[in-house]
C-alpha cells in the first residue's frame, strides 16, 4: 500500500472541507436510502468524526500495530449504530465516489485501486472485530438512571444501572444516547472503578445549546432510560504504578481521574497520589465533599482544589496548572491529566517546563482520544 | 393465403409480401382485381419495411443505453457518475445543510437563553455579595464608632471626677456595644449565607418540573 499517496490525495481532497463528508453521506444515502435512519438529524459531529477517522487511518496506514486496535474499537463501537457487514461495502463505494469527485481530473485507476485496497483492509478489520465482539456482548447496553444529583447550576452526577454488566477499565469512556435526542451519541468517562453492583457514575457538564448534555443534566431523572455503547479509550493505568502519581483534573475531567484513584485504592500498597482539581468557581468543585472523604480515608491521597475566577475563594486561587506548578516538585512523578482541551494543553506544557518527562504524562482531552 | 410460406422464424417478410402470388379465381367464381391486391400488398410491404427499420434503430438505442447503464466508465456504473446523480447528491447535500441550519438555530437560541440565565445569576450573586459586604462594613464602622465614643466618654468622665459607679456603667455600656456588634455581624453572616443558599435552590428548582418528568420505557 502506498500510504504516502493516500495521505497526499486525502490532504488535497480535504481542502474542500466539510463539503467532502457532506458529499460522501449524500452519495451513500442516495444509493442506500435505508441507511439514513441510522444517523441523527444534524450530522456535523458525525462528519467531523468521519474525517478524523479517515485522517487517522491514512496517517497510520503504515503503522498497523497502532491502527488495528483503533479499527477494532471502531468496529465494536459501530454495532450500537446497527451497522452490518453489507454497510461497509456501501461506505467504501461512496467514499471512493467522494474522493474521485473532489480529486477531479487527476483521479486514476491506480489511485482508485489503492483506496479500494485500503478500505478493504479497514472494513475487514472492523467487521471481524464486530463479529468477535458479538459472541460476548450486546450491541448496546440498556441502562436506567438510579441516581441523579444536580451538583451545580450546570453539572449533574448520574448513577446508572445496566441491564447486563458493561466491562470497562477505569479511565475509559462510554457513549450515551437518550431517546430524547435519538441517535446522538456522546462520550462520557465512567467516574468510578467497577463496583459489585455494576453501577456506573457519569459527571455531566451542561453545554449550552448542546444536544445531549442538557437532556442528561436537566431533562432526565431517576427512572429514565439510556443506551450505552461499549467502553473505549486508552486513558488509565498501563501497569502497576512504579512512581508516585500526580493527577490533574479540570471540570468534569475529574471523572476518569476519580475512577483511577478508586482503582489505586485496591492495590496492596497504593503510591502517593496528589490530586489537583480545578474549576473556575467554587461551585464548579462539584465533587469536593466526596474527594475529601476519600482523602480522609486513604492516607496516600492528597486532594488540592483550585479555583481560577473567584477572588472570594478561600483555598488555592489560580488556574490548576499554576497551582500544580507552585505546589511541589513533580519531575519524579507519573502524571495523569484530564479536562477541557485548552486546560490539558496548558497543563502538559507546564508539567514539561517543570521537568516532568513527556512520556510520563498521560492525557485525556475529550477530543480524539475518545474513540481509540 | 395458403400459398404464403412463412419466412425465417415463422415471420412474414416484406419479400414474401412482394412475391406473393394468388391463384386466379376458378372460372365461374368471383375474384378480386389483381391490380388492387398488388397495390395494397406494396403498401403493406412498405409499412413493414419502415417498422422493421424503426425497430432496428430503437433496438440499437436501447442497447447503447443498456451499455451505459451496465458497463463501468472510470470504474463506476455510468449512471452513477452522470450529471443526474451529481445533481441528486447536491440536492441531498443542500437538504442536509438546511436541516442542520434549523437545528443550529434552535441550538443557538438555547445557548443564548442559557448564557443570559447564567449571566443574570452571576450578576445577582455579585450584587448580593457586594451589598452584604457593604452592610458588614457599615455595621463594623458603626460599632467601632460607638465603642470609640463610649471609650472616649469613660476617661473624660473619670477626669471630671465621676463616681466609680458611673464608670462601671460606662464600661458595661462598652461591653454591651461590643457584644451587640458581634451579634449584628453574626446575623449578617447568617443572612448572607441564607441568601446564597436561596440562589442555589433557585438553580435546583429550575430542574423541575421538567426534570421530574421521566421518559417512558421504550415499548
Amino acid at each position: 500500500m502506498d500510504a504516502q499517496r493516500l495521505r497526499d490525495n486525502l490532504a488535497r481532497v480535504m481542502m474542500h472541507g466539510d463539503e467532502v463528508p457532506l458529499f460522501f453521506f449524500s452519495d451513500l444515502f442516495l444509493r442506500h436510502p435505508e441507511v439514513r435512519e441510522l444517523f441523527p438529524v444534524g450530522m456535523d459531529v458525525t462528519r467531523d468524526r468521519l474525517v478524523a477517522a479517515l485522517a487517522r487511518i491514512v496517517s497510520e496506514a503504515d503503522n498497523l500495530d497502532a491502527l488495528v486496535p483503533f479499527l477494532q474499537g471502531l468496529g465494536r463501537d459501530h454495532r450500537k449504530f446497527g451497522a452490518v457487514p453489507d454497510h461497509f461495502g456501501a461506505v467504501g463505494t461512496s467514499l471512493i465516489a467522494a474522493l474521485r469527485h473532489f480529486t477531479g481530473p487527476d483521479w486514476s485507476a491506480e489511485l482508485e485501486a489503492e483506496w479500494k485496497a485500503a478500505f478493504g483492509v479497514v472494513a475487514k478489520v472492523m467487521i471481524e472485530a464486530a463479529a468477535a465482539n458479538q459472541q460476548a456482548h450486546p450491541p448496546w447496553w440498556d441502562a436506567t438512571i438510579v441516581g441523579h444529583e444536580l451538583r451545580a447550576f450546570d453539572i449533574a452526577v448520574l448513577r446508572l444501572a445496566t441491564s447486563e454488566p458493561l466491562p470497562y477499565r477505569p479511565g475509559q469512556t462510554i457513549s450515551v444516547e437518550s431517546q430524547k435526542a435519538p441517535r446522538y451519541w456522546r462520550f462520557y468517562s465512567v467516574a468510578n472503578a467497577p463496583r459489585e453492583d455494576g453501577t456506573l457514575d457519569l459527571h455531566v457538564a451542561m453545554i449550552d445549546g448542546g444536544m445531549v448534555s442538557p437532556v442528561l443534566a436537566r431533562g432526565l431523572g431517576v427512572g429514565s432510560r439510556l443506551r450505552l455503547g461499549p467502553a473505549v479509550g486508552v486513558f488509565g493505568l498501563t501497569a502497576e504504578p512504579r512512581h508516585d502519581l500526580l493527577m490533574v483534573a479540570g471540570g468534569t475531567g475529574l471523572a476518569p481521574i476519580k475512577a483511577i484513584v478508586e482503582q489505586l485504592a485496591e492495590l496492596y500498597q497504593p503510591p502517593r497520589v496528589h490530586l489537583f482539581v480545578g474549576a473556575r468557581r467554587a461551585e464548579g468543585l462539584y465533587d469536593l465533599p466526596d474527594l475529601e472523604k476519600m482523602a480522609a480515608r486513604w492516607p496516600w491521597l492528597t486532594v488540592v482544589p483550585a479555583v481560577s475566577d473567584d477572588p472570594y475563594y478561600e483555598g488555592e486561587c489560580g488556574t490548576v496548572s499554576d497551582v500544580v506548578a507552585r505546589s511541589g516538585t513533580w519531575s519524579r512523578h507519573d502524571a495523569y491529566v484530564a479536562g477541557p482541551t485548552a486546560m490539558v494543553e496548558t497543563t502538559v506544557d507546564r508539567l514539561i517546563s517543570v521537568g516532568v518527562p513527556a512520556d510520563r504524562i498521560h492525557i485525556e482531552d475529550f477530543g480524539w482520544g475518545e474513540i481509540t | 393465403m395458403s400459398v404464403v410460406i412463412p419466412g425465417p422464424e415463422g415471420r412474414l417478410t416484406p419479400e414474401q409480401i412482394r412475391s406473393v402470388t394468388f391463384p386466379p379465381a376458378r372460372f365461374g367464381r368471383r375474384g378480386l382485381d389483381e391490380v388492387h391486391v398488388r397495390a395494397f400488398c406494396a403498401q403493406v410491404e412498405e409499412e413493414i419495411v419502415y417498422l422493421l427499420n424503426e425497430r432496428a434503430s430503437l433496438y440499437q438505442q436501447a442497447e447503447q443505453l443498456r451499455q451505459r447503464f451496465r458497463d463501468p466508465v472510470d470504474g463506476e456504473p455510468a449512471y452513477m457518475s452522470s450529471i443526474a446523480h451529481l445533481q441528486a447528491v447536491q440536492v441531498l447535500v443542500n437538504a442536509q445543510k438546511t436541516a442542520e441550519r434549523f437545528v443550529g438555530e434552535a441550538q443557538q437560541y438555547c445557548r443564548e437563553l442559557a448564557e443570559n440565565a447564567r449571566q443574570r445569576r452571576d450578576q445577582l450573586l455579585a450584587e448580593a455579595r457586594l451589598s452584604a459586604a457593604k452592610m458588614m462594613e457599615r455595621a463594623d464602622s458603626e460599632a467601632r464608632l460607638a465603642v470609640a465614643e463610649a471609650a472616649a466618654r469613660a476617661p473624660a468622665a473619670t477626669a471630671a471626677g465621676t463616681s466609680g459607679r458611673e464608670q462601671e456603667n460606662l464600661q458595661g455600656e462598652i461591653a454591651y456595644l461590643r457584644m451587640y456588634s458581634e451579634v449584628y455581624r453574626t446575623h449578617l453572616r447568617t443572612y448572607l449565607e441564607a441568601l446564597l443558599r436561596n440562589v442555589d435552590e433557585w438553580a435546583r428548582a429550575e430542574q423541575s418540573p421538567a426534570g421530574l418528568e421521566h421518559d417512558q420505557p421504550p415499548a
